[in-house]
């Protein structure tokens, strides 16, 4: 049932020949990428959402954008700071 | 608010190193290695960063944003100490690049559109994305990681940075849109862009 509704959705989005852009593709994206880092406001938003309801091109868009801040953060090692250097600096500043 | 001429007894200090950014200093080893990509380098400036922290501690305001103002002493210190020494002579400066970005012969190249799709960097690409961010010039690389890994706001990301808010934005849009070149290169040699 999901996966028709989702079906149905993207067949009422507008799909782009490869060769031809959405002529608001650009500032989608801009604006998109605003909103992801939750520095839009709610008329950006609003626009965005609206504008990839209707555009599968730039509804791709926004998706890329979600899954490559997704794939940065789950393949960023979270190092350890190495024992020897913590011991370090909380040894330097007691006796600073 | 502390007063500018307080002056801090070094116990006082030291309480206050530990109480106010000593919780930081796993994310600030994290920032320095992403920036040096070297793990001696990444202490070396931990450390570094960690004395000047200590030393200027009586101009920190308490309760006010700890770890951005030590991811800004962070930053200048690898730019006035390790940036100079690992420049290579010949190496780009970010400076040039965002010049040519911000000319009319750069804006053009800027509207290029990435056709990358969402399934290609959920399902097929998993360490491009590292050396895809790594291979950014290191300007580029910053605000990325300040931002998305930090989560910085641009505001902070700004005074981190000692750039005006309209800077970060278009700095961090030049990024993304390089980050999606490179990551729909690795895609094409893949054989799974459209």
């Amino acid at each position: 049932m999901k996966n028709l509704r989702t079906f149905k959705r993207w067949l009422g989005r507008r799909v782009w020949p490869d060769s031809v852009r959405c002529p608001e593709e650009q500032r989608c994206l801009e604006l998109a990428r605003l909103m992801l880092d939750e520095e839009s406001t709610p008329a950006d938003d609003d626009y965005v959402l609206k504008h990839v309801e209707g555009c599968y091109q730039c509804y791709d868009n926004y998706n890329v954008e979600k899954e490559i801040r997704t794939a940065v953060k789950r393949r960023s090692m979270n190092m350890k700071i190495p024992q020897d250097v913590m011991k370090r600096i909380k040894m330097k500043i007691r006796s600073a | 608010m502390t007063d500018e001429n307080e002056i801090i007894p070094d116990e006082a200090k030291t309480e206050k190193f530990e109480a106010e950014f000593m919780p930081h200093l796993e994310a600030l080893y994290n920032f320095a290695y992403k920036l040096t990509q070297n793990e001696d380098d990444a202490k070396d400036l931990l450390q570094d960063t960690s004395m000047k922290a200590y030393r200027f501690i009586d101009s920190f305001e308490k309760g006010t944003n700890a770890k951005a103002w030590l991811f800004r002493i962070l930053k200048n210190s690898f730019i006035n100490d390790y940036r100079k020494k690992s420049k290579a002579p010949g190496m780009v400066d970010y400076q040039d690049v965002e010049s040519y970005y911000n000319s009319d012969k750069g804006d053009s190249s800027v509207e290029i559109t990435v056709d990358l799709r969402a399934e290609t960097v959920r399902d097929k690409l998993g360490d491009e994305i590292t050396i895809a961010l790594n291979s950014l010039d290191v300007d580029f690389r910053t605000v990325i990681i300040l931002c998305d890994l930090e989560g910085f706001k641009y505001d902070e990301m700004a005074k981190i940075l000692d750039i005006p808010i309209g800077t970060v934005r278009s700095r961090l849009h030049r990024a993304r849109n390089m980050l999606k070149e490179k990551l729909a290169a690795y895609a094409a040699e893949m054989g799974y862009n459209r």
